[in-house]
């Protein structure tokens, strides 16, 4: 058994969004980042990654938006989070530091903004 | 770079294309064409196997030469990609029989994982829609040469079921009544008004009796506008033992008729009569010697009219049925009574054909003179009847197959839920009928049951029924509301070309919270039996599926009480004609609410209270269901060394922590330190092999407890992520413990539940 996630990805202007409902555990985390790093055009200067749908990340998740940012910062390109401030991911993003790599917004309008 | 996420859309719509009822052959070339474009592959080819299992057809091909489409390749692993030099390559096998599906690549590891898991699932879609072909082929088969027999026979003929309403007269019938009537009406119908209520009278007491039926009488005849006599006979249908209706033929005896009626004015008008007429006549002196035979009777025999004379119109007699017509005819010369036997006459060709014989007692002025008889040829009746109901006893024996390969005996157990059901197939007519149930557990914990009743009986209704019932497998999975679903499936099924009419009740139940939702698409309401009585769920009522469009379809919620049982039925249970309904709901409320226990007992109970010792005149489905209480005050589990298992883990701890009251944050937590913890077990397991890891949980006082237990040793951090993922662990738990002993590793965790709620 794979766990479930579902990514839909929709390209704006000058940014990528992409919505990850489901669970991301070790089992699909290398297929998550690979999805996510194709998703994003040269041009492009933002990945919008969306997990207000998403019900479970773990460690290797974290992992794979530390990974993201990493590369897309080569690229000269960002990773931002939108995440509902009463998600219960909310303590693990917070715990394991992710703000240090991707800036995080309560909301997609603000995170285009 | 191939898309998941297009794959998944692919092949969501080619499982709709087959839903919908695409021609197989049509649904292949898409399957292939669509594999080829979402893995990228050089070629695709879809392989059936044969009949005789040798080899494998190729029923549809992308970017392969010429001549392997229709060809036949031995069946050989890999052997086409071999053959075509393919440097990697993916193989789906289809359904445990029909065939596979193969993709190649010119490019070595050209497939991902993701790309089976893909071919799989279009392999499972062509399965379904393979095995469904199959059954439609078989029902088609066999309806169309019922129908054809019945139809290229001059004769008329006719069958009833069980309760002696006709469903079907073939042409030859409808021919010479001139009538429409089919399904339904009783043949008397068309009888002449003074023979009616003779011929009713005689076909109900044969009818009570399950026996062989013959009688004459006079039916309409559309030609002349007037009526002619006929002779008609029933027989009496079984099948393993059951009696399932009588099949019938009606010969055309108007001018034997006319003949008697003839014969009592004047016997030399008689003779003369007789000479011209197409049927077989003769009589016998008082000792039962021939003293004539008509031309009818010789053009049948070939033989000359001095040879016929005396006894020796015997000797034509089919050794096998000579012993019955002497005997019998020697009885009724005695008793000077009237006379009558179907049995085998040699015919001028050699071969022996069946024929229907009478001889009436004549009477001249008091005195007995002997007898006059008339035969028919019915030879072609004979056999076509034999026929038909080899062809019936074979679409019975279908039906049968299909609805038992439908409904498995044994419910496949689910998690959190007992389950109990019961089918028996009712005694009526080709006693096969369209009922079933089913239960499947949905991605997001919650149990969909089901239970329906097709119209119709037969193979028709248990070919129906196992359409409907992967519909609703299928949108079960997907589609959360119980109104939807039914909604969806009530559009597929009036988009189809097959009339199909049933009742459903589609219900979703939350093992957690005893929530349940449900829709009941003209089908009576679900049972709650709870401690404190039985009551129905009322509300949440439709039109049946297949009765409308668009058609609303309303849900309705309710909340189990605890202990509750749940009893979902289908109407053979509480329908009966000299009961009202209300009455007998009533009565299977009351039957439910004494009946403890256990769920097979429920079941039992409620089919002995309800239907007692007659048999349901329908089939009657009946599904049990009752949310177990997580009673466990621990959990105790090993699991596979594999990154697949913590989904498994996830779902079985969602379930525990629940029951411990923890908030949603909390079982959020508690559920990814466990995981983080056997994460770390499965990587540090000594190769993918048949490694394992435990974990226990409990809860005690308000704490959770966990303990992780591996075979492996945890180097210390290695990289940054499994820092990160001890870090998580140390964080979110109160307490945690490590321990290395034993060539392995223990993790042991405790944390405080119910404290986020309180505060």
């Amino acid at each position: 058994v794979t766990a479930p996630a579902e990514i839909v990805l929709d390209h704006r202007d000058d940014s990528v969004v992409a919505r990850i409902s489901g669970e991301v555990d070790m089992s699909n985390a290398a297929y998550v980042r690979d999805q996510l790093l194709a998703s994003m055009p040269n041009e492009a200067i933002a990945l919008v990654l969306d997990i207000s749908a998403t019900r479970y990340l773990d460690s290797a998740a974290i992992e794979v938006l530390f990974d993201v940012s990493r590369r897309l910062a080569r690229r000269r390109q960002e990773l931002r989070l939108v995440m509902p401030p009463d998600s219960p991911l909310r303590r693990v993003i917070e715990l394991t530091e992710v703000h240090t790599a991707a800036p995080v917004y309560d909301s997609l309008e603000e995170a285009l903004s | 770079m191939r898309d998941r996420a297009s794959q998944q859309a692919a092949l969501a719509a080619l499982g709709q294309r087959a839903l919908s009822g695409a021609d197989l052959p049509g649904l292949l070339d898409e399957a292939a064409a669509v594999a080829a474009r979402e893995l990228e592959a050089d070629h695709v080819a879809v392989l059936e196997r044969t009949r005789d299992g040798e080899g494998m057809l190729a029923r549809a091909c992308v970017g392969l030469p010429e001549g392997v489409l229709g060809g036949v390749l031995p069946v050989e692993p890999d052997r086409l990609a071999r053959d075509l030099g393919a440097a990697s390559s993916l193989t789906a096998r289809i359904g445990s029989r029909f065939g596979a599906i193969e993709a190649h690549s010119g490019e070595p590891e050209h497939f991902t994982a993701d790309d089976a898991e893909f071919l799989d699932g279009v392999a499972a879609v062509l399965a379904a829609a393979g095995e469904r072909a199959g059954h439609e082929d078989l029902v088609r088969d066999s309806e169309a040469q019922f129908r054809e027999l019945a139809d290229t026979t001059p004769a008329l003929m006719w069958m009833t079921d069980a309760e002696g309403d006709v469903t079907f007269v073939n042409q030859g019938w409808r021919r010479f009544t001139g009538g429409t009537e089919i399904a339904g009406v009783t043949f008397a119908s068309s009888a002449h008004p003074d023979d009616r209520e003779e011929t009713v009278r005689l076909w109900t007491e044969a009818m009570r009796r399950r026996e062989e039926f013959s009688c004459e009488y006079r039916l309409r005849h559309a030609a002349s506008g007037g009526y002619r006599w006929v002779l008609e006979r029933g027989t009496p249908r079984f099948s393993d033992g059951e009696f399932v209706g009588y099949v019938g033929t009606a010969t055309d005896i108007h001018e034997r008729r006319t003949m008697e009626e003839a014969l009592r004015a004047s016997e030399t008008i008689w003779r003369e009569l007789a000479d011209t007429a197409p049927a077989m006549m003769w009589t016998t002196d008082t000792e039962g010697a021939i003293t004539f035979v008509n031309q009818g009777w010789l053009r049948f025999t070939g033989t000359t009219f001095q040879e016929e004379m005396g006894q020796s119109w015997a000797l034509g007699v089919h050794p096998e049925d000579a012993e019955t017509v002497l005997s019998t005819w020697d009885e009724a010369l005695a008793e000077r009574r009237e006379w009558e036997g179907e049995y085998r006459l040699k015919h001028h060709t050699g071969e022996y054909r069946w024929i229907h014989d009478r001889g009436v007692p004549r009477i001249v002025g008091g005195t007995f003179v002997g007898h006059v008889g008339t035969a028919i040829d019915i030879h072609e009746r004979r056999t076509m009847e034999g026929r038909l109901l080899e062809v019936y006893e074979r679409e019975h024996r279908i039906a049968e197959t299909l609805q038992r390969s439908l409904l498995p005996e044994r419910l496949p157990p689910i998690e959190g839920v007992a389950l109990a059901a019961r089918y028996l197939p009712g005694a009526r007519g080709a006693a096969i009928g369209g009922d079933w149930y089913d239960v499947l557990e949905r991605p997001d914990g919650r149990v969909a049951l089901v239970v329906g009743d097709v119209a119709g009986h037969g193979l028709r209704a248990a070919a129906s029924m196992g359409q409907l019932r992967n519909a609703f497998r299928a949108y079960g999975m997907v589609e959360a509301s119980p109104a939807e679903v039914v909604a969806r499936i009530n559009r597929l099924v009036m988009s189809g070309v097959e009339q199909v009419m049933a009742t459903v009740l589609y219900l979703v139940l939350d093992r957690e919270s005893g929530e349940v939702a449900w829709s009941a698409a003209g089908h009576p309401p679900p049972l709650v039996i709870a401690p404190d009585g039985a009551r129905f769920l009322e509300g949440g009522r439709s039109v049946p599926i297949g009765a409308a469009d668009p058609a609303v379809f309303r849900e309705a919620t309710a909340i189990l009480p605890p202990g509750a049982s749940l009893l979902l039925y289908t109407d053979g249970l509480v329908e009966r004609r000299d009961t009202p309904l209300d009455d007998r709901l009533a009565e299977l409320a009351e039957a439910a609410a004494q009946s403890g226990g256990e769920l097979d007992e429920l079941c039992e109970h409620v089919i002995a209270a309800v239907l007692g010792e007659t048999e349901p005149g329908d089939d009657v489905a009946l599904l049990a269901v009752r949310p177990l209480p997580v009673a466990d005050k621990e959990i105790s589990l090993t699991l596979p060394a594999e990154p697949g298992s913590l989904a498994q883990l996830r779902r079985r701890l969602a379930r525990f922590l629940h029951a411990t009251g923890a908030s949603e944050l909390e079982q959020y937590e508690i559920t990814l330190t466990i995981c983080e913890a056997a994460g770390n077990a499965i990587e540090h397991a000594y190769g993918p092999g048949d490694a394992t890891y435990e974990v226990e949980v409990s809860f005690d006082a308000g704490e959770v407890t966990a303990v992780v237990r591996d075979s492996g040793s945890w180097r210390d951090k290695r990289g940054e992520h499994r820092g990160r993922g001890l870090r998580i662990i140390e964080d979110l738990m109160d307490d945690v413990a490590v321990e290395r002993a034993d060539g392995g590793t223990l993790v042991r965790m405790r944390k405080r539940v119910g404290e986020d709620r309180a505060a």
